[in-house]
């Protein structure tokens, strides 16, 4: 069953992404008083893309090598978490530093790309991605801290049901809202589509990408949007289990697509941000993050 | 004293042995003709004595008497003057002292004049190609009357233009010739040191039409308004306005009451129009498109408006020397008036949502600062001066139309950011509407629409005639002819004089603020690039196919070799 799980999650991740990135823009566009593309739109633009024919700007490893490390360890990540509010036999055996270090491989392959594709635009937007990764990443280290803290283990079920999973309490709470105000940043969506950029650095780090390269760097970026969006719901909402694998599963969907409508609407209702100014508003939310760990080592 | 006594009592004073004539056809023009010795020191005097820097020009008489003519025009915004110093210059030696380094905007005027007609700026700080192509052969000036406006010289290889030198530690982004923040070609080369930047220069005017060349070779007088009205797709009017203002003026051709009320309401429409797009604009630049897709979804009923008005959603086609071509019938006023109870609602929704947004005010507060000081040296003029304190406005300080008859306020701010020009322009847009409203009520009921124009215009008058744009000041010099066209027609658009200061304004801001400091001017590079012979075709003779192409982008070294 568990090994079955795993499949599920990937399946899952590769089949939804897409319908949340649709749903998102359709969002936007109603907020903008559009009627906005189909919801299936973002599956359309993949497979356009993948049945391109493949143009390698620059000729070293780093970049063809970028897209598909990106790709494979968001896939990876999507495999081992524990959908549907059980460990399946991968998750079992990994812990929460693992997971970190697989999203920030997905990050490292992206700035990879970026370097090696030699652009100028893409150098600014690598530079960007590099400031917020720094900046944005302790937070969801630090919720996964919390929840080891609180459960006393660092296994990944410990890190990511033991925030809430013995009721809520104030370093929960606090670090929700640390996790709310930085989501954006994790699913590079305004105020913080900083390092794509595109009036000013022509979607920066991908600026040389396209056709079949640029389809995984897109649905990458698809599935990690999920990923963050799906952990806050695993977090935050332990309220939402069933007890059955299936009803978890949709519960937590459901889950995952209120939080998407709400990154959709905080989205399209905000401009862009400079990179001076996200620094100062990321520092902020490092330091809520770190005070509801410490909240949670005292005890509270 | 009035302003002339005031100013024509300075310059007799100074330049007397050199002041050749002076004449005032009428209380708002005063023209004097001066030696070329006196141009700098003149120039100099006028500025001193409040005279806002407006335009230069540069005409052929070298058929007529052997010279070069040398136009610098000054506005007295105050007293509702324009001062027009002329001077000339034998061919075979066209040397005027620069003015440039007293007066920065006249900058591209004098480089002009190089490119076109061969003058020489000794003095100036800048004497690089403005205009012409890179691969234009020397020696060939195509604003020269022996030019003939469908030359086209062979394409040379290998020619490009020297950018400036960059400063010491800093990395260059090129923006342009194609980039998503602009909307027509143009290249700017941002010095970048991390993402601040230290510096900037431009190279524009890639899309050349020539049209000043054509309406002065090939049509007549009352097809240039049409040819006018194609400079710019946005404040098309403006320009038709401006030009058959200027005519009119020359001529001594009087319209009717009921054409000018006409015109000011299309002036208002279009401004009305232009404003909302810009704020459009504005939202995208700064990555904002629910404030881009609602303002173009607001200005969609102007083109509706439009369009029942003149049977055209843009490029009105309204205005001829003389007057007007369509009428404003009760059945138009009332729905123009309905559009504008509609239109007022959403703006003011519009508004408040904008001004009360504090994402917004983080991105354009501080922003592409340059102090009032500046903003006057740089001679800036529109709602980019208007957020500088400068209070110009040519409605009223040269009224023309109808605006002498309307009551509205300009509105002033003091940031001397990205922000007081976002203010401002949403201020206009309630003034506009409220014009459209003292407009649509007090109109004339009858008049023709257009006068009757003698069948020759007198030859060689000179006129200047300005228009309000949406962006700023647009500026019409026309010398009449005896071929029944412009002997010379000289556009100057709001964004010539505001594009030659944007370096400045970019200074010491972030990259990431590049878009909505050049955005907060309104660029039109079409506006700009209007003057010059056809020349778009050189260098791209050699047509290039699909399989070369391919090749061309998969090649790593391709296009990188400069970097």
């Amino acid at each position: 069953m568990s090994i079955v799980a795993i499949f599920i999650n990937i399946i899952l991740f590769l089949l939804l992404a897409p319908l949340f990135d649709g749903v998102m823009r359709k969002i936007t566009a109603r907020v903008q008083s559009r009627q906005g593309p189909p919801v299936v739109q973002p599956y359309y633009d993949l497979f356009k893309l993948l049945g391109k024919e493949r143009i390698v700007s620059a000729r070293n490893w780093a970049f063809r090598l970028a897209p598909p490390t990106a790709f494979a360890s968001i896939l990876t990540v999507a495999a081992l978490v524990p959908f549907g509010s059980r460990l399946n036999a991968l998750g079992g055996r990994v812990d929460a530093i693992t997971l970190v270090y697989l999203l920030t491989l997905g990050g490292v392959a992206v700035l990879l790309g970026a370097l090696a594709s030699r652009n100028t635009f893409a150098a600014i937007g690598a530079s960007r991605e590099t400031v917020t990764m720094v900046m944005v990443e302790p937070v969801l280290a630090m919720t996964l801290i919390l929840g080891a803290v609180r459960a006393k283990s660092f296994g990944l079920g410990s890190a990511v049901f033991g925030a809430a999973g013995a009721g809520t309490s104030p370093s929960t709470l606090v670090m929700m809202a640390a996790y709310l105000l930085a989501l954006q940043a994790f699913v590079a969506k305004q105020p913080f589509d900083i390092s794509e950029a595109e009036i000013e650095i022509l979607e920066g780090p991908f600026i040389e990408y396209s056709g079949p390269d640029y389809a995984l760097f897109r649905y990458a970026m698809m599935m990690k949007q999920m990923f963050y969006a799906w952990l806050f719901v695993a977090v935050f909402a332990p309220f939402l289990r069933t007890g059955f694998y299936a009803g978890d599963i949709l519960a937590q969907l459901a889950g995952t697509l209120v939080v998407f409508v709400v990154i959709a609407l905080v989205g399209s209702t905000n401009p862009r941000l400079r990179i001076d100014q996200a620094v100062k508003i990321y520092a902020v939310l490092i330091l809520i993050a770190l005070g509801a760990v410490g909240l949670a080592v005292a005890g509270m | 004293m009035d302003a002339i006594a005031r100013i024509t009592t300075e310059l007799n004073g100074r330049f007397g042995a050199d002041i050749k004539g002076e004449e005032s056809p009428s209380p708002a023009r005063l023209f004097v003709d001066i030696d070329r010795r006196a141009l700098r020191a003149a120039s100099q005097a006028l500025r001193d004595l409040g005279g806002r820097y407006m335009v230069g020009i540069g005409y052929d008489e070298i058929a007529r008497n052997g010279t070069l003519g040398l136009i610098h025009t000054f506005a007295f915004d105050a007293d509702h003057l324009v001062v027009v110093l002329r001077t000339s210059a034998p061919a075979a030696d066209p040397a005027f002292d620069s003015i440039t380094p007293d007066i920065p905007n006249a900058g591209w005027s004098e480089r002009e004049c190089r490119d076109l007609l061969g003058m020489k700026f000794p003095g100036h700080p800048k004497p690089k190609k403005l205009i012409l192509a890179d691969d234009w052969p020397d020696g060939v000036y195509p604003l020269r009357k022996e030019v003939p406006y469908n030359l086209e010289p062979p394409a040379a290889e290998d020619v490009a233009y020297e950018l400036d030198e960059a400063p010491p530690g800093t990395t260059v982004v090129p923006v342009g010739p194609f980039h998503v923040s602009l909307h027509e070609p143009a290249h700017f080369a941002v010095y970048v040191d991390g993402e601040t930047i230290k510096g900037c220069d431009y190279r524009g005017f890639m899309t050349h039409r020539g049209i000043e060349k054509l309406c002065q070779t090939q049509v007549s007088y009352n097809e240039v308004p049409f040819v006018a009205e194609r400079i710019c797709g946005i404040c098309g009017s403006v320009h038709a306005v401006c030009y058959s203002q200027a005519v009119e003026a020359a001529a001594g051709i009087r319209i009717s009451r009921r054409a000018e009320y006409i015109r000011t309401i299309m002036l208002e429409i279009e401004r009305l129009h232009s404003h909302l797009l810009w704020l459009g604009v504005a939202g995208h630049l700064i990555g904002f498109d629910t404030v881009f897709m609602q303002a173009w979804r607001v200005r969609e009923k102007i083109m509706w408006l439009a369009e029942r008005i003149t049977g055209n959603r843009k490029t009105y086609g309204m205005v001829l020397i003389g007057g007007v071509r369509r009428d404003i019938t009760p059945e138009i006023r009332t729905d123009i008036e309905a559009a504008l109870v509609v239109l007022e609602k959403e703006v003011l929704t519009l508004k408040n949502s904008i001004i009360g947004d504090g994402a917004i005010h983080r991105r354009t507060k501080g922003v592409g600062r340059l102090s009032k000081e500046e903003a006057a040296r740089w001679s800036l003029v529109g709602p980019v001066a208007r957020a500088r304190g400068l209070g110009l406005d040519a409605r009223k300080d040269h009224p023309y139309a109808a605006y002498d008859d309307m009551t509205f306020d300009v509105p002033v701010v003091d940031t001397c950011d990205v922000w007081g020009t976002l203010v401002v322009r949403v201020l206009e847009i309630f003034e506009s509407i409220g014009i459209l409203r003292q407009a649509l009520a007090k109109m004339p009921a009858d008049g023709p629409l257009l006068s009757v124009i003698p069948e020759a215009l007198p030859p060689l008058r000179h006129a200047v005639s300005m228009v309000e744009a949406p962006r700023g000041e647009a500026v019409h010099y026309v010398i009449t002819g005896e071929e029944n066209r412009p002997e010379r027609w000289r556009v100057r658009a709001p964004t010539y004089p505001n594009l030659q200061a944007v370096p400045a304004m970019l200074l010491g801001n972030q990259f990431a603020d590049f878009p909505i400091i050049l955005g907060s001017i309104d660029p039109c590079f079409s506006c700009t690039d209007r003057v010059a012979v056809i020349d778009a075709k050189s260098g791209a003779r050699r047509v290039l196919g699909r399989a070369e192409l391919e090749g061309m982008s998969r090649r790593p070294e391709a296009g990188r070799s400069r970097s």
